[in-house]
């Protein structure tokens, strides 16, 4: 058995002038569940369509369970299992129709098919819907037979592009119970997601991808630890008149570095340097600001660090004057 | 990946597709409809020679004398047989031509006054037809029949004039082979009455078959790519190769499904006879399918959408059907043309089918045909996979 499951060396993938993934280096050992997690256009979905062959890369190379990606696709393909954005499924055939075809394609004996079948739609909880056409169920339904269609053929490395995206929370919680199943079995997991919380539940280690570039990469509570040991601090602060002034002024001190509209009264803000607390203070009082509180995070969410990294939702959300009074979602999700 | 695995794959991924055809019932009823409503649509809209009927033609009788009432009468006696006219008296030339004008009548049959008295008095007898030539087929028609009258008549009478100068000179006369040294006999290559489905039956087959591969393989591809299935599929261990021989291959059982559709109907409904081997016609339908199935493929490989490939398929179709001589001779086309339709793949197979079903023709007979089919196909063929597996992986 080989040590990692991914040794990915300097994958470059180009469309034309733009570079979706830059020089991407990175391994990931046997049996981790494994996260991606940046913002949209950040690259995740390009990396995992060349790791699954799906994508040439332009340049650089990998190794998936042992097999070279460019030299040997074939071989790579039986090790892998695919839960891509897109669901992989007929939607005029049956569930068990469609698992059936896959496990034909990947020549699994005749028998032991009808059982992994069974097996796992039981998993699932779907044996009762085996002989139902899929477009007769509901997205989270779907999902799950999508799911293990990607276990049906029993590979050690499954990939899963944003598996839990537009699920509801009972099927999202039934997702991640499958993902930590099938880990506790051996099978090395490569996940994609925007949303934290589900990187930092699950995964040994994050990658955290803006530009097509690895921007951090460590365990969810290494990459905690690194923000609170800079100096870089993350407070919450609540104006009762809070406006779109303030806003702008705040964001443009050079202390700041990210800044996030949360509700109608609260900001969240990432500032570096000494003093930097009296500048922002300094700055709403100017404007009139009547400041109700200010929080200091004393342990930093993973969130916090992907604001630091990448600074991504801060610009997003300032630019879109319209979106001023909407970002009260309690999870935060990164557009 | 061994050749065995490609096959099995092949079958496995038509066998996936047949059982979405047979769950999904409006591709279903699409499929069988095609053809009925080709072989009807093109069965009735192309005429062939003769197949007018009771066209409204007017009879301007000005004579009123044995000889008008002798055409007359042998008009009535020729249109029964036909039944192409319907005939109409009118007593003057201006009602007539009046309802011409109209739109009523396509032509008129006009006997001048003096038209016995002409024929008994050893002159010419002459009858006017005055037909609407803004509609050619239906005025040759109406010309064709005066002609056949007259000959008819003059022959009668030639004969009738022999007989009397036989008469006079006390010698026994054959008539018929004074009045007509030269006749014919026509012999058919395919025994029977033919009609225009005769025609027709085989290379409408060939052309549902393309419609339906062409069409069907950038449909299939861009469906799987825009469903996402597409990458399950790529993921898979299996050959590329697979996924463009079982399409194929559903496609084929779909398209010989409607073949043997148009067939049936084409036998029973419109009393086509068959004369060569069906195994013949089929194999030469498959060879059909290589020929052009590369195109298909290419499409696919060229466009990014299903609309794109919808639309160079299409753009490449719509002339091999009308240039490939399915629905009227090649022969019938201006020189340009047919050189055109020389290129077309469609042609050749059109031509062979309807060689081997209708003149029971062999297989060294369109040998010519199947070569030129097969080179066409290993051609495209040979530009289009290496092209459709580049485009796989982006």
């Amino acid at each position: 058995m080989v040590e990692y499951a991914l040794e990915v060396n300097k994958l470059t993938k180009k469309f034309g002038n733009f570079t979706a993934v830059n020089d991407l280096s990175l391994n990931v050992k046997q049996n981790e569940i494994f996260g991606f997690l940046g913002p949209n256009g950040a690259g995740k979905s390009t990396t995992i369509r060349m790791l699954c062959t799906l994508a040439k890369p332009t340049s650089g190379s990998a190794k998936i369970a042992g097999y070279d990606l460019i030299k040997d696709p074939s071989k790579v393909r039986q090790k892998i299992g695919l839960v891509a954005e897109k669901m992989i499924m007929y939607e005029d055939l049956t569930a068990a129709e469609n698992l059936r075809f896959f496990g034909k394609i990947y020549k699994m004996p005749k028998k032991k098919r009808e059982e992994r079948i069974d097996q796992l739609l039981n998993l699932v909880d779907m044996e009762k819907w085996k002989d139902t056409q899929i477009s007769k169920f509901s997205t989270g339904m779907k999902q799950r037979i999508n799911v293990i269609r990607a276990l049906l053929p029993e590979p050690e490395i499954l990939f899963m592009d944003e598996p839990t995206l537009g699920l509801d929370p009972q099927t999202t919680f039934a997702i991640r119970e499958i993902i930590r199943d099938i880990n506790n079995k051996g099978v090395t997991v490569i996940l994609t997601t925007h949303a934290m919380t589900e990187a930092e539940l699950l995964s040994d280690h994050i990658a955290i991808i803006d530009h097509g570039e690895v921007a951090a990469l460590d365990t969810p509570q290494n990459l905690k630890n690194i923000l609170y040991k800079s100096d870089t601090s993350i407070f919450t602060t609540k104006i009762m008149n809070l406006t779109h002034n303030m806003i702008e002024k705040v964001r443009s001190l050079n202390v700041v570095t990210a800044l996030a509209q949360q509700d109608d009264q609260n900001l969240k803000i990432s500032a570096r340097g000494a003093g930097s607390l009296n500048q922002i203070i300094d700055a709403i009082r100017v404007e009139g600001g009547d400041i109700f509180s200010i929080t200091n995070s004393n342990e930093s969410t993973l969130e916090d660090v992907f604001l630091t990294v990448t600074g991504k939702e801060i610009r997003d959300h300032a630019t879109d004057k319209s979106n001023i009074l909407q970002h009260s979602t309690p999870q935060s999700r990164v557009r | 990946m061994d050749l065995i695995d490609i096959i099995k794959d092949s079958y496995y991924i038509m066998q996936k597709d047949l059982l979405g055809l047979r769950r999904n019932h409006t591709s279903l009823a699409a499929l069988i409809l095609l053809p009925i409503a080709f072989l009807l649509m093109f069965g009735f809209i192309f005429p062939g020679a003769n197949t007018q009927e009771h066209i409204p033609v007017g009879m301007v009788d000005l004579d009123n004398g044995s000889a008008s009432n002798a055409f007359v009468a042998q008009i009535d006696t020729m249109n029964k047989n036909s039944g192409a006219m319907n005939i109409e008296n009118f007593s003057s030339v201006e009602a007539a031509k009046t309802q011409i004008n109209r739109g009523n009548l396509y032509g008129t049959f006009i006997i001048p006054p003096g038209f016995s008295d002409n024929l008994t008095n050893g002159k010419s007898a002459n009858v006017i037809v005055y037909v609407d030539n803004s509609n050619p087929q239906v005025s040759a028609q109406i010309e064709s029949t005066a002609s056949n009258t007259i000959t008819g008549l003059n022959g009668m009478q030639a004969q009738i004039n022999v007989l009397k100068m036989g008469s006079t000179t006390n010698k026994t006369m054959n008539t018929q082979a004074i009045v007509f040294p030269f006749t014919q006999n026509i012999e058919t290559a395919i025994p029977g009455k033919t009609n225009y489905f005769n025609f027709l039956a085989p290379g409408l087959m060939i052309m549902i078959v393309m419609i339906t591969v062409m069409t069907g393989i950038p449909e299939a591809i861009s469906k799987e790519k825009e469903m996402g299935t597409f990458d399950g599929m790529l993921s898979a261990p299996i050959n590329q190769v697979s996924i463009i021989l079982g399409y194929t291959a559903s496609l084929c059982v779909k398209g010989f499904s409607q073949c043997i559709l148009v067939l049936v109907i084409a036998i029973i409904f419109f009393g086509v006879t068959i004369q060569g081997s069906i195994i013949l016609a089929f194999f030469l339908l498959l060879l059909g399918i290589f020929s052009f199935v590369g195109i298909g493929i290419l499409a696919v490989a060229a466009s990014k959408d299903q609309a794109t490939g919808t639309t160079i398929v299409n753009l490449i179709m719509f002339p091999m059907m009308f240039l490939a001589g399915i629905f009227y001779p090649i022969q019938q086309m201006p020189w340009f043309m047919q050189d055109i339709s020389k290129i077309i793949p469609l042609t050749y197979a059109a031509d062979a089918m309807r060689k081997v079903m209708l003149l029971n023709a062999n297989i060294n007979d369109v040998l010519i045909q199947i070569l030129i089919l097969l080179v066409f196909g290993l051609v495209t063929m040979g530009i289009a996979i290496p092209l459709f597996r580049k485009s796989m992986t982006t």
